[in-house]
């Protein structure tokens, strides 16, 4: 699975994962967001617009990279979620917890 | 779809990994486009979700060596997925979602059984079969 790490703000990553967000590619997204935090990012979106799909292992992911961020005082954002990472989000309840924004660029507009 | 079209894949992890199921996966849907995009979706996350659990609690070190068998029908798709590995958990009865809302792991079976009609554990001689059936268009 290939990644970019993107700047679009002050201390603000964006992540594009490409291809497949499963129990293979975990491992490289969770190095992606510590490599981000580690450059001192800590408001990250992860960008899934790239992503065709995603299962309860990259799930897993985002969330270490959720609590990551946090235990640095930062958060992390979802972005342009495709039908089947969002069927995912649904089904497990993550829709809740997480937060879904449509537009990587504006997903921390708020902040 | 005139006859049940059957797909077999032997795979040893390592090397394979969830990314040789997603491969046999798509050479389904290739042999039969007529299964619609919402059924293949649900099924191929069922069946991912299927393996990267034999393959992450079946392995006591040695790696495992499963076989997954598709087939699909006018009216459903099923899976078969077998290892000798360890049972690992096979509690299936009244799973639920984590209570930590955080927790990194423990999805893939609830998440499972809301995308098809049954998953069934079952062993004989040292091995373990997961079988799961999905009715298309349901």
């Amino acid at each position: 699975m290939e990644m970019t790490i993107t700047e679009s703000g002050p201390g603000t990553a964006v992540l594009k994962p490409v291809g497949r967000l499963n129990m293979a590619s975990a491992p490289h997204f969770k190095e992606g967001i510590r490599v981000a935090l580690g450059r001192g990012f800590t408001r990250i979106v992860v960008d899934l617009s790239e992503i065709d799909f995603m299962d309860s292992s990259g799930l897993g992911a985002i969330i270490n990279g959720l609590k990551s961020a946090r235990e640095q005082g930062g958060e992390l954002r979802l972005a342009a979620v495709s039908w089947q990472a969002g069927l995912v989000l649904k089904l497990t309840n993550m829709d809740q917890v997480l937060s879904v924004h449509e537009d990587a660029r504006t997903a921390f507009a708020d902040v | 779809m005139s006859r049940p079209v059957r797909h077999t894949l032997r795979m040893a992890t390592p090397p394979g990994d969830v990314n040789t199921v997603h491969d046999m996966l798509e050479q389904v849907w290739n042999d039969v486009p007529e299964i619609g995009p919402e059924d293949r979706l649900k099924f191929e996350i069922a069946v991912i979700e299927l393996a990267s659990n034999v393959m992450r609690h079946a392995d006591t070190g040695t790696g495992v060596v499963c076989a997954l068998v598709v087939q699909t029908y006018p009216d459903r798709i099923t899976a078969t997925l077998s290892d000798s590995g360890e049972p690992g958990d096979v509690t299936l009865a009244g799973r639920t979602l984590p209570e930590d809302a955080l927790a990194e792991s423990g999805r893939g079976i609830p998440l499972i059984q809301a995308l098809v009609d049954e998953l069934r554990y079952d062993s004989d001689d040292g091995f373990n079969h997961w079988h799961i059936t999905r009715t298309l268009g349901g």
